[in-house]
């Protein structure tokens, strides 16, 4: 079996009552992991430390989900978000310091984004979509005799945890089972440009700043942070940007996009679908490239 | 009038999007995203205006009609859902507009004058002919050059089907005020001290989750509030004067998360108004340009044919 473990933390879980509209922070001690499993996909697992259960598996596609902290509360609550439905999972850290919960988030984030991931590129942990403050763990109090620091810090958590987490329900789920998070109504039979543009394969283009600076003019005009490859990476790994992806291919697998294609200098057989938009793209840069050596006095078509 | 020839775009129920539409109308509120009622986290959210519950369309609750509390006399702002597209800001606006004291612009506060003493109905069409609030709204949609409106290209998801009810005390009373009923429902008074509205607000909702079967209601909760930055930073400045260290650092590191998050949705709505068709062409351009659109396409082509593979599996085993 090929699994890969990518991540792995201490971590518990809250879930919902059944029947009801509470959520209960459970004290069992468990990790969230995740691994690249042997269907080469990326799984997020919830993991019972004290019987080694696998309890939860959730398969997840990139750019589907995002881990954020979860603000106004006492507790280290972050939430698994689904941009594309209401799935909410709710963890809270178990770690007994949190000085290292920006950075499991950030790594989180990173694979959940792109599971080529390397958390040793990551821009450390006030990136992109959290909610990280400041991170200065509070100072432990002294243990009483018998009980070690360990212990007292989850049983911090735990109370705090319980006296907070009266969150409203989410849409019923059983947690035992693996779900895989598959819109069948996307399920495209084509090419996907989804597929093209990840942060991976974007990796040649990022690392050649003469070619990044072109793509500059083409960000939003009113977009908050300079333009850098690490903003450009940020809006690629967005749920707004990912959905401007996914129109693009749907409106492509029409294939009556010729009129549009051409705006941006591209032929009309460009707009015939994914394959054909690629190829003329290919194109496209050769054609820019002869313009641009200059050296050479052969025109090209 | 359909969706189409009211020309109200679609837009995302998000925090980001609602106070983007309320600073558009200059009303100085928040939205935020709310994950517990609990009494803790309703007092850290304060002062609290209105609640918004949204969900997705489902089999409707058993509710018997004839219990239902209306309040045919109601003398606040209420408006009926007219236009689907329009729900979201027709909820916002049930909420904000019966706010004491709420300031709003000078179109808002015109559209609000002008549709004084209108029923629900007419003033919910005349809400959704406004002009300056339709522009408002499809503000945060992506320009039509890529939108699936025009091409046609089938129902979309998840959007379509949410609804909105806003939950808000007026004059003592707890009102709940849904687009689609003829008035306001009445959910009787609340005390003025502890929780307040909150509390009784809470029982209401958990009695409404609970009368629909588990597992069918898929739903989401927003809180309409004072923006907390203005009075955090005037706290931090008088504990900085004070020499109060460290409550200061905690004050910085609220301040600092709630900045974080404002960057954030400022990040997101700049994407939301952006036709990224440009961006997705330099992107791919530069990216052949740099010598990696073939590798890039070649795993593509590999990923679509797992997913067809993986589509026909599913197929003949049948979903579960």
């Amino acid at each position: 079996m090929a699994t890969q473990t990518l991540l792995s933390f201490k971590a518990g879980r809250s879930f919902r009552r059944e029947g009801s509209s509470f959520v209960d922070a459970s004290p069992v001690k468990g990790s969230l992991e995740l691994l690249r499993g042997d269907d080469e996909l990326l799984h997020l697992l919830w993991k019972n430390r004290a019987t080694g259960q696998v309890e939860d598996d959730l398969i997840i596609f990139p750019m589907e989900a995002q881990f954020l902290k979860v603000p106004h509360t006492a507790g280290r609550t972050y939430v698994l978000k689904f941009s594309s439905s209401n799935q909410r999972h709710f963890f809270w850290m178990q770690d007994l310091s949190d000085s290292r919960d920006a950075e499991y988030a950030t790594h989180v984030n990173g694979y959940l984004a792109d599971p080529e991931y390397d958390p040793s590129t990551a821009a450390g942990p006030a990136s992109s979509s959290q909610q990280a403050g400041p991170s200065a763990p509070p100072a432990p109090s002294t243990a009483p005799a018998g009980v070690t620091e360990d212990q007292l810090a989850e049983l911090r958590a735990l109370v705090s945890q319980v006296s907070q987490e009266q969150t409203l329900s989410q849409p019923g789920q059983s947690y035992s089972s693996a779900r895989i998070c598959f819109y069948t109504k996307r399920v495209s039979e084509d090419l996907s440009l989804s597929d093209v543009l990840t942060p991976s394969n974007l990796r040649p283009l990022f690392s050649n700043p003469r070619l990044l600076t072109a793509v500059f003019p083409h960000l939003p005009p009113d977009l908050p942070v300079p333009p850098s490859a690490e903003s450009i990476q940020r809006i690629i790994e967005s749920p707004q940007f990912q959905a401007g992806v996914r129109s693009l291919d749907q409106a492509l697998a029409t294939g009556l996009l010729s009129g549009l294609v051409k705006s941006l200098g591209l032929p009309e057989e460009a707009g015939l679908g994914v394959g054909p938009f690629l190829t003329a793209i290919s194109r496209q840069a050769e054609h820019d490239h002869h313009d641009e050596s200059g050296q050479d006095s052969m025109q090209t078509d | 009038m359909s969706d189409e020839e009211s020309g109200w775009h679609i837009t995302e129920s998000d925090p980001g999007v609602f106070t983007e539409l309320l600073k558009t109308l200059g009303v100085p509120l928040i939205v935020d995203d709310l994950y517990s009622l609990d009494p803790s986290t309703l007092a850290s959210l304060q002062p609290l205006h209105a609640l918004i519950f949204l969900f997705k369309w489902v089999a409707p609750a058993d509710s018997s009609e004839a219990s239902v509390d209306y309040d045919d006399a109601f003398e606040g702002f209420f408006a009926n859902q007219v236009v689907n597209n329009a729900c979201a800001t027709l909820a916002v606006l049930n909420g904000v507009c019966n706010i004491p004291g709420v300031g709003m612009g000078s179109e808002l506060r015109g559209l609000v004058d002008f549709t004084t003493g209108m029923d629900p109905q007419t003033r919910g069409l005349a809400i959704t002919s406004s002009e300056f609030l339709r522009e408002a709204h499809n503000s945060l949609s992506p320009p039509s050059a890529l939108s699936l409106a025009d091409l046609d290209l089938g129902p979309r998801d998840k959007e379509d089907a949410y609804h909105f009810i806003v939950y808000t005390p007026v004059n003592g009373v707890l009102y709940e005020l849904d687009g689609l009923k003829r008035s306001p429902v009445r959910h009787g008074v609340f005390p003025s001290t502890g929780e307040g509205w909150v509390a009784l607000a809470r029982d209401v909702i958990q009695k409404r989750i609970e009368t629909y079967p588990p597992g069918s209601l898929h739903f989401n909760l927003q809180a309409i509030r004072t923006d907390p930055l203005p009075g955090l930073r005037r706290e931090l400045e008088a504990l900085q004067a004070g020499g109060h260290v460290n409550l200061a650092q905690q004050i910085l590191r609220q301040i600092s998360a709630e900045e974080d998050k404002r960057q954030r949705w400022a990040f997101e709505n700049s994407l939301r108004r952006h036709n990224p068709l440009g961006l997705i062409h330099a992107l791919l351009l530069g990216l052949a340009k740099a010598g990696g659109l073939e590798a890039a396409t070649t795993g593509a082509k590999e990923k679509m044919k797992e997913r067809i593979a993986k589509a026909r599996e599913e197929a003949a085993k049948g979903k579960k």
